[in-house]
């Protein structure tokens, strides 16, 4: 029998009823779409935190901090009592492959303008160092950035100046800005406060500002954070590399340990991209593993739907093998049934699973953002963060593949046993 | 001439549960061609189960069952469904497939065959018209009668040019003018087409009209009778 036709009687009886298969089908489609959808969001996710962290987070650069590993709050060592201070970057900046270093001194605390209040990190930087490492993400929309700083000049993010994306601008360039720091270790706690004067406002950065700058920051000359806050100690310091390879950066990494007697963890944005990455697959894996329990429970439901029509075509198996149909034949119609189920199914599972994740990331990034506002956080805090799903070929074509597999794998069974049902006892069932 | 079908001392038992039953002891048969033989028994018998022997449905226990000098007990799964392809089936329920119009039933047994669609379409025209359904050939068999179910049927034994047609009580489930209708018709075919027919009944009048009867009894063919036209 040619391949048109069998597929063409598969699906005549399919037609018959239209009912079941419609149900089978939309078990496929279930399970299918829970798999795109669950992948195109992880998916989506991964990409925009990828490029939000490769943005605020220069590929060449190091981050080195006191201690065992606490790059992101930079806190201090624990055990050791290791401190790392501002003129540490002279000993960074004589390694080998290293380009310059700075480093960074950052509070807790608020800045008071004329219209109104802000939470910020107050982060002492060298302005013109810093600019260098943060080419993209370092610059002033307004006003420009020092290079010979003063101790009153100040540069805010651009959520600082405009913190509701509304038109309320709380400061301007050369409005005055009151900087305010509550000094925990004096006794009793007090208030430091200066005044300085805003000489810039970045432009929009957007995303996380791992390390790098962000929209909720203010900055101050390094030499100003240094007597403001009392202290040398700095919490990290970034370096950078004359280039991104890798053995440039495990070279450097090693030789910043070293010096330092491994009291200092250092951290890569390629590393840290890296274990991104491998947390992202491990969440795809696991999601993929949940949708793919409700494709295995459509796999059941079709073999029950087979045997169920085996039952019900005895009599016709035994016509057609009257007719002389042959064994094989037999079993590739059956094989066809579940084949047009499953690639029906998949189709419009990839379809609706698609059309799913865009409403899921539509309800997530609409109504001015995705996870959390930690403004005041250290690392500088999440903005507002749009998911855009992603639906690769790759994936496209293997949960088509998925879905027409296991449609096929559970119509073995059922599809084998109409294959081998004898003409005589067949033609005999009622 | 050549005989079609030649059973040689041809024997089947049946397990029906722990019991061993002899359905057939020992038949002894031949078929030529164009012949018109009439298989006549009461039920138990053993005449369907030399039907399906005939048919290589099934394959006997001892003896041979030859079709065109080919032993069936030789043959594996394929070949026995090649050969069913030129053996034209004609059942006493008719056991057309109800989702399909009379014509795509009659083309149904050309496309298991690998007939071309074209060449299929026109044979199963040409098949319906010999057998006097040609207006009625777009209905499906619940919206035809008993006879012309069964007419379908001829049609499509007939399809894959059969060495012989095998009919199973072909009338036992039709009124009495559509029974002799058919019977007509199949006297036609063998008369006019001279195709050989293997007709099994349990009604003397029926078996009558075939060109010789076979009396069965007790799974042994008992008597044997050229019938006067």
């Amino acid at each position: 029998m040619k391949a048109s036709d069998i597929l063409s009687y598969s699906f005549s009886a399919i037609r018959l009823r239209k009912l079941r298969a419609g149900l089978t089908t939309l078990g496929v489609v279930i399970g299918i779409a829970a798999i795109v959808a669950l992948l195109s969001i992880t998916q989506g996710l991964q990409e925009t935190i990828t490029q939000q962290l490769q943005r605020g987070f220069a590929t060449k650069t190091l981050i080195v901090s006191a201690g065992g590993g606490a790059v992101f709050g930079g806190a201090d060592a624990a055990g050791s009592g290791f401190k790392l201070f501002v003129n540490d970057t002279q000993t960074i900046n004589r390694l080998e492959n290293v380009e310059l270093s700075v480093a960074i001194i950052q509070r807790t605390g608020s800045v008071q303008f004329t219209t109104g209040a802000r939470n910020v990190t107050i982060v002492g930087v060298d302005f013109t160092d810093y600019a260098s490492i943060y080419q993209t993400t370092f610059v002033a929309e307004e006003g420009v950035i020092p290079h010979n700083s003063t101790n009153e000049m100040v540069v805010v993010g651009k959520r600082v100046s405009d913190p509701w994306k509304n038109g309320t601008i709380l400061c301007n360039v050369n409005d005055s800005a009151e900087i305010i720091w509550l000094n925990a270790a004096a006794r009793p706690p007090k208030h430091e406060n200066y005044t300085g004067n805003v000489t810039a406002i970045l432009q929009e950065i957007g995303g996380f500002g791992v390390s790098g700058p962000s929209d909720f920051n203010v900055y101050i000359p390094l030499s100003k954070a240094q007597s403001f806050f009392g202290t040398d100690q700095c919490n990290m310091i970034i370096v950078k590399l004359i280039n991104d390879d890798k053995t440039t950066i495990d070279d450097v990494s090693k030789a910043i340990k070293a010096v330092f007697g491994n009291q200092v963890s250092v951290m890569s944005a390629t590393a840290v991209l890296n274990t991104l990455s491998s947390v992202f697959s491990v969440i795809e894996l696991f999601l993929s593993g949940i949708a793919a329990i409700s494709l295995l429970v459509a796999g059941i439901g079709i073999m029950n739907i087979m045997i169920v029509s085996l039952m019900e075509r005895t009599r016709e198996i035994g016509i057609l093998k009257a007719l002389g149909m042959k064994n094989r034949t037999v079993l590739l119609i059956f094989l066809g049934e579940s084949v047009i189920i499953g690639l029906l199914g998949a189709v419009i599972g990839v379809a609706s699973g698609w059309g799913l994740a865009n409403v899921v990331a539509i309800a997530l990034g609409g109504g001015g953002g995705f996870g959390l506002r930690n403004q005041a956080s250290h690392a500088g805090g999440f903005g507002a963060m749009a998911i855009n799903p992603v639906l690769t070929p790759t994936v496209t074509l293997l949960a088509l593949a998925f879905g027409i597999g296991v449609s096929v794998i559970f119509a073995l069974y059922p599809a084998w046993r109409a294959s081998k049902l004898k003409p005589v006892e067949a033609l005999r069932y009622e | 001439m050549a005989a079609i079908v030649e059973a040689v001392n041809l024997k089947k038992t049946y397990m029906l549960g722990k019991v061993p039953v002899e359905a057939l002891r020992g038949v002894n048969l031949k078929v030529e061609s164009s012949d018109f033989l009439a298989i006549l028994g009461p039920s138990g018998s053993g005449k369907s189960t030399l039907l399906n022997l005939i048919g290589a449905l099934d394959k006997p226990t001892e003896g041979q069952m030859l079709i065109e000098n080919i032993d069936i007990s030789t043959l594996n799964d394929n070949q026995l469904a090649d050969l069913r392809r030129r053996i034209g089936f004609v059942f006493q329920f008719f056991n057309l497939i109800p989702r399909f119009t009379a014509r795509e039933n009659v083309e149904l047994s050309m496309s298991i065959a690998d007939m071309s669609k074209d060449a299929r379409r026109k044979q199963a025209q040409d098949l319906l018209e010999i057998v006097g359904l040609k207006e009625r050939m777009n209905h499906k068999p619940a919206e035809l009668s008993g006879g012309e179910q069964q007419r379908v049927a001829i049609a499509r034994a007939l399809a894959n040019n059969p060495k012989f047609l095998l009919m199973d009580e072909p009338t036992g489930n039709i009124d009495s003018k559509a029974a002799n209708d058919i019977m007509g018709l199949v006297k036609r075919l063998n008369e006019e087409k001279g195709v050989t027919i293997i007709m099994v009944t349990h009604d003397q009048r029926l078996a009558s009209q075939a060109k010789r009867t076979v009396q069965m009894f007790d799974g042994l063919i008992v008597t044997e009778t050229v019938n006067n036209q």
